[in-house]
């Protein structure tokens, strides 16, 4: 086994154009489809504003006074809109986010309980979002902190001087404002929280789409990488070597098995480097959980060699195989959110999703970056992925000794 | 060596070999004539064990081929049909990856390499890679792969296939020398003139039967066939017929101006049958001689051209 090995990586490592295809196709792609996606942080371009709503269920004299701030500031396009509405437009993906005012916003702002706002954002908008949220937080911070000052003066003149007429503690509570104010406090939003839910899916804290863009392709490009097994199948094949190979005391098995080992490390070699680049061109944090990304790694690779030489066995021609690999890398890729992040998909095709390896890749990739999970949580993906490869192994093993008896 | 017992192999439909028989002797180079489909490759996949007959038994070296697979791979070597390299890689990485699989030790395997390249003449060309090698080299190099790992018996199957007669020539040099070092050599061929100038021992297949088997003058015998001596002469009559029916006790054929004499030893029998024309009043105008080949020993057994 270890002799086919050697054997197919030196004539892997001989053909410099594939060797350099396989590393730099992908390459290519993630960037482009970063970019594409909008994955890369770029410094000198000017953003387009970004399209929020609001919905106000509490219609007070302090929401309005609110949103009319909100509206103020530039980059920031506000669009007011009833709640259910505001809901489907963004589920639709038409604005990032609703900043819902809920009933009793303004009595808890003077009562200083907790305020009912939450902010419901489209996850595939993660990046607007993250901007959005410190400006809404500074600006509900200071109302709150003004709100409480007001409270703490209007107490203390009332206590110390009862006499005080209206006219004056109004001014003194105005100049109180007025500094507030000016002084810009930093501690504005000390204690002030801003619930955020997603409309679509889970939490993050970092980059979702250079996440679906080096998952996505990545994988998609490992499925391209092994299906060049199916042509190396039939290479040997028509050459007369596969036939040679036969005639030497190896089982047909450690041909096929031996052929399996070339593309794992290929496979291994290529997803390794693809996040090593993405570490180093996009800053994607790989140290997250390195055992986790290793056990994925060798999973994914693991079940994508198993399609390679599923279809090194099931193919006979040239054709055939060109068919098969065409057929099988495209359906897998576009339904197990290679091309399309899975969550922009209906429901049903996310559903459909779980038959392809690509989905168990991404979905493990997105738990170890997106999701944060630990590793435990990463084990049943890896099993799922483990078992793919070992299925599609056993079954080429069954096809491959069909494939073979028709060589003599 | 080689004992292949009653053997038969069909693909779907179509019989490959049907009760096929034949015995090979240490040392002998056995011959596999046929024509294109006649079951020759077949044989040799059966032989190299990629292939299960339906019936029938094969014996090699005492062992039964169907349980010992191993072990038979072990003694034999197989030159296949085809140019069965990796044509990116050189002559030596070829070789030392073929000879691997026999589980030679690497010291050993690199004087073996060494050695075969010495003796099929490519040694200075072992660091060049096989595509830039000419048909013939290929040849050379997919015979070097087969004999790596010393095989008792070599399988070579139509290994002349497509080469100039300058290479063929050279590879019909390499057998020999094998075959007086000991090697076994199954050569399978559809050209008549490999078989009588290679083989001890010719074994006639067609349509997946043997028909006949021996040396060349065996099958002569067996066929029945003899060398003709032709002669060009003068417009026959039926006089000069009869005299020569009443004057000669050979067989012979004639047209107008040909007269065919079947004979068993023409040097022999030349003086006397062109006295006999003579006197039967026929001028000759030319003598030519045709000795039984395997062409005609074929035509004679199978009714047909060996390429028809």
């Amino acid at each position: 086994m270890l002799r086919i090995f050697k054997k197919d990586l030196k004539l892997y490592l001989k053909d410099k154009r594939a060797v350099l295809l396989t590393f730099l196709l992908p390459i290519i792609l993630i960037t482009l489809f970063s970019f594409a996606f909008g994955g890369i942080k770029t410094n000198n371009s000017k953003p387009n504003p970004i399209k929020m709503l609001i919905s106000d269920l509490d219609r007070t004299k302090t929401t309005k006074q609110i949103i009319s701030i909100f509206d103020s500031i530039a980059g920031i396009d506000v669009n007011l809109q009833e709640f259910d509405k505001a809901k489907i437009e963004v589920t639709k993906g038409k604005y990032v986010g609703v900043l819902v005012f809920y009933k009793g916003f303004e009595d808890s702002l003077h009562s200083g309980k907790g305020l009912p706002i939450e902010l419901l954002y489209d996850r595939a908008q993660e990046m607007q979002i993250g901007l959005l949220q410190p400006v809404f937080m500074n600006v509900l911070g200071k109302f709150k902190a003004q709100e409480s000052m007001n409270k703490n003066v209007t107490g203390f003149l009332n206590a110390n001087f009862p006499k005080m007429d209206k006219g004056m503690s109004d001014r003194i509570i105005k100049n109180v404002d007025s500094k507030l104010e000016a002084s810009n406090n930093a501690s504005t939003d000390e204690g002030m929280q801003l619930k955020m839910s997603s409309l679509v899916g889970e939490e993050k804290d970092t980059n979702l789409f250079l996440i679906q863009a080096i998952a996505g392709v990545a994988i998609m490009m490992l499925l391209f990488s092994v299906s060049s097994l199916a042509a190396g199948m039939l290479d040997e094949k028509e050459n007369g070597t596969l036939k040679r190979l036969l005639f030497s005391p190896i089982k047909p098995n450690t041909i096929l098995f031996g052929k399996m080992l070339t593309a794992l490390t290929i496979s291994i070699t290529q997803l390794t480097i693809m996040f090593v680049f993405t570490w180093l061109a996009f800053g994607l944090d790989i140290s997250k959980n390195i055992p986790a990304l290793i056990l994925m790694i060798l999973s994914t690779s693991f079940a994508v060699s198993g399609i390679g030489i599923f279809l090194a066995s099931v193919s006979r021609t040239r054709a055939q195989a060109q068919g098969f690999g065409t057929l099988v890398i495209l359906t897998m890729s576009a339904i197990g959110g290679s091309m399309i992040p899975l969550f922009v998909m209906p429901a049903i095709m996310q559903k459909i999703a779980v038959v392809s390896v690509n989905y168990w890749g991404i979905q493990g990739f997105y738990d170890i970056f997106w999701r944060n999970l630990p590793t435990s949580e990463i084990i049943p993906r890896v099993l799922v992925l483990v078992g793919m490869g070992t299925i599609l192994s056993l079954i080429s093993v069954r096809l491959f000794r069909r494939n073979v008896e028709s060589l003599g | 060596m080689i004992q292949v017992e009653d053997i038969s192999k069909s693909f779907g439909k179509i019989d490959a070999l049907k009760n096929v028989s034949f015995n090979i002797k240490e040392g002998e180079i056995f011959g596999l004539l046929g024509p294109n489909g006649a079951g020759k490759t077949t044989s040799i996949n059966i032989l190299s064990t990629i292939l299960k007959p339906d019936s029938g038994k094969v014996f090699i070296h005492g062992l039964d081929l169907a349980h010992n697979q191993d072990a038979c791979k072990l003694l034999i070597g197989v030159v296949p049909q085809e140019i069965s390299l990796y044509e990116i890689l050189s002559a030596y990485e070829n070789l030392h990856f073929w000879g691997s699989l026999y589980h030679i030790p690497p010291t050993e395997l690199a004087a073996k390499i060494n050695n075969v390249l010495e003796l099929v003449g490519l040694y200075d060309r072992r660091n060049d890679a096989i595509k830039t090698y000419s048909g013939g080299m290929k040849r050379r190099i997919n015979m070097a792969s087969a004999i790596l790992h010393n095989p008792k018996i070599l399988l070579m199957d139509e290994p002349t296939v497509g080469i100039d007669p300058q290479s063929r020539n050279r590879i019909f040099e390499i057998i020999q020398e094998l075959n007086q070092n000991g090697m076994t050599i199954i050569y399978t061929t559809h050209y008549m003139e490999e078989a009588e100038r290679l083989c001890n021992t010719i074994a006639i297949i067609d349509n997946g039967h043997v028909i006949a088997k021996g040396s060349l003058d065996e099958l002569k015998k067996i066929s029945g066939t003899k060398d003709i001596l032709k002669m060009k002469t003068s417009v026959l009559d039926e006089k000069n017929l009869l005299k020569l029916n009443e004057s000669i006790h050979l067989n012979f054929s004639h047209n107008s101006t040909e007269l065919n004499f079947e004979c068993k030893n023409i040097t022999a029998e030349i003086s006397g049958l062109i006295n006999n024309v003579l006197i039967a009043g026929v001028e000759i105008h030319g003598i030519e001689t045709q000795n039984a080949s395997l062409e005609s020993v074929f035509l004679k057994l199978t009714g047909k051209h060996l390429r028809d």
